[in-house]
């Protein structure tokens, strides 16, 4: 059994974030790049599978610029068997829907049984991507797995997180895409052997050429997804801040805890 | 003109999720400012024997319900909400579709969009018109920024909106029930429910503390707990945690609060070395009294906290802790 792991490249939450001159988004130019962190959940998983010999190989999907290579062989490093990276100019500003359809359209020859993704991506949170390649390919799709197990060759058997710390028990047919939550496993990591044996794997790159996909197509997709304002949440109503030393402070806590909440 | 405007309501335990309220009232609003009135909102309800439901929601906000009943939607799955989802906006071609941001709603309403083709703006915390068109207003880099979309010629043009954003509709509606088939078959679906349980076996309820002391990523590691948990003794209290510290086992699932984790409101909430990505916020900030103590000064938890201090939470933990003592005569 083929698997998937669709995973992105995204800002590091300790880079020094900053809005770019249009306010439309973040200035890319001062910011460190990693893993996205669900990903790493969703990539384990299929590792897990592989370990077990429920999968036979674990290819790793991104689309984005050059810089987002680096995340490719960090997946390889870490255990995944090749890779694919959508690369082309053509997708700078794409939105969600034509990346889908570009990652659907790279893996229409391969014949993948099992999808995984991150629930969300780190930067633009969107959680959109899974979903939108499961309609596309009309397979089904189950988001937020807690837990996953292949049932049989042809049954993924996902619990969905639910609200209050309940989940939902979902048998889906494969082919499914599932996407994973933070916390069903625990990613390991690259090792040096597996480093040095990540530069020996193979990443097929494609481009919109390769795909048949059409530039003018996905402009007027970007247009129905367009960032307008990209601002630091307002603070007017933010809290009142006290300052001092620790003990200072403390009372003066103590004394609106009383005067606001009466639980002491 | 007009603005036509379809909402997918969600039920549970036989009841109405509050959240489709809130979705009718932002609803009733897009509508007017989209240059239309009630009349134009629809409220879609899937699910088997739910026909009460459906004149609760036609009572309360909704002009008309329409109403997909099949055994094979008795439990949601993905596969079955998002086919009717799908199906329902291409025969009604609403100009906007607003779906719950929680679970069900998450899951389902994008495979919709797809279908459609067209994209969806997630997680809104505002929706309104601005120039004669409606903004989608949501959280980015988990919460560190505002980002305003507009989703152009779309249609429908598609969004999922934050538990809480809106006030639920109170007033009173004489809207219809349209029942629909289904139009999906227990054998023609993908996707199979298999049933609902606890995560995990907890003795922790947080939803009925009066006072919550939380830790994030902040409290640096698991056995420096410790401070978090005697302020929370000294003043009665439950510890909650975020999302990382769950994760990594610092602490059981159970002790988390979040969107996906427990929806706390808690006379007086304590949020220590949190930095308060959107996912903690809306399971919080439904709180009496919130006091958040950070070392980032930028952090969004002071967004919704109603006191904050930059600084150590080594330091002034501990000291608040003993100051409660002080203040409790113990």
């Amino acid at each position: 059994m083929k698997s998937l792991v669709l995973i992105k490249q995204v800002p590091n939450t300790d880079s020094p974030f900053r809005i770019n001159g249009a306010g439309t988004w973040v200035d890319e130019g001062n910011l460190t790049y990693g893993l996205n962190d669900y990903d790493r959940y969703a990539l384990e998983a299929l590792l897990r599978f592989k370990d077990a010999g429920k999968v036979t190989e674990v290819v790793a999907l991104t689309a984005g610029p050059e810089r987002a290579s680096a995340a490719l062989r960090t997946c390889l490093a870490t255990g995944a068997d090749r890779g694919i990276h959508i690369r082309d100019d053509g997708l700078n500003g794409a939105d969600p829907l034509s990346i889908a359809r570009a990652i659907v359209a790279a893996i229409k020859d391969e014949g993948f049984s099992l999808i995984l993704a991150g629930l969300q991506a780190d930067d633009d949170n969107y959680m959109m991507i899974g979903p939108f390649v499961a309609r596309l390919l009309d397979r089904p799709c189950a988001t937020a797995a807690m837990r996953l197990e292949l049932v049989d060759g042809g049954t993924a058997r996902a619990e969905r997180e639910l609200e209050n710390n309940r989940v939902q028990v979902v048998d889906l047919t494969l082919p499914a895409v599932i996407t994973v939550q933070t916390g069903i496993n625990e990613p390991r990591y690259a090792s040096l052997k597996g480093i040095m044996a990540a530069k020996k794997k193979e990443i097929r790159t494609v481009g919109l050429a390769d795909l048949k996909m059409d530039a003018g197509a996905i402009a007027a997709s970007a247009a129905r997804f367009k960032t307008v304002r990209l601002a630091p949440p307002p603070k007017g109503k933010g809290a009142e801040i006290l300052t001092g030393p620790a003990d200072k402070v403390a009372q003066e806590l103590v004394k609106r805890i009383r005067e606001k909440t009466g639980v002491i | 003109m007009g603005c036509r405007i379809l909402i997918l309501a969600e039920h549970e335990g036989g009841a109405v999720r509050e959240t489709t309220f809130e979705l009718l009232a932002l609803a009733h609003r897009l509508a007017g400012e989209g240059g239309g009135g009630p009349a134009d909102v629809k409220a879609l309800l899937i699910g088997h024997g739910i026909g009460e439901l459906a004149k609760g929601i036609a009572a309360r906000g909704a002009a008309e319900v329409i109403c997909a009943e099949g055994e094979a939607v008795k439990d949601y799955t993905g596969d079955g909400y998002g086919r009717i989802l799908e199906s329902v906006i291409k025969a009604e071609s609403p100009d906007i579709v607003l779906a719950s941001h929680t679970p069900n709603g998450w899951d389902c309403a994008p495979l919709a969009a797809a279908g459609i083709g067209v994209p969806i703006a997630t997680e809104c915390a505002q929706i309104a018109f601005e120039g004669g068109r409606p903004l989608f207003t949501r959280k980015a880099f988990n919460g560190k920024f505002i980002q305003v979309l507009d989703l152009g010629d779309a249609k429908p043009k598609m969004a999922t909106v934050q538990k809480g954003a809106v006030a639920a509709f109170t007033g009173a509606t004489q809207g219809t029930v349209r029942a629909i088939p289904a139009g999906v078959d227990a054998a023609g679906l993908r996707a199979r429910f298999s049933g609902i349980k606890k995560s995990e076996a907890g003795g922790v309820d947080l939803t009925q503390a009066q006072v919550i002391v939380s830790g994030g990523r902040g409290v640096g590691a698991p056995e420096k707990f410790g401070v978090i948990k005697d302020l929370a003794a000294a003043l009665g209290g439950q510890v909650g945690a975020s999302r990382p510290v769950t994760d990594m086992g610092w602490l059981p699932h159970e002790h988390q609060v979040g969107s996906s984790g427990v929806t706390v409101n808690p006379k007086l909430y304590i949020a220590c070395g949190i930095s308060g990505a959107i996912q903690h916020i809306v399971g919080m900030k439904g709180s009496g009294y919130i006091i958040a103590i950070n070392k980032d000064a930028d952090a969004p938890i002071f967004g919704v906290a109603s006191v904050g201090v930059v600084g150590d939470l080594f330091e002034i933990v501990p000291a608040l802790t003993k100051a409660v003592k002080d203040a409790k005569g113990q």
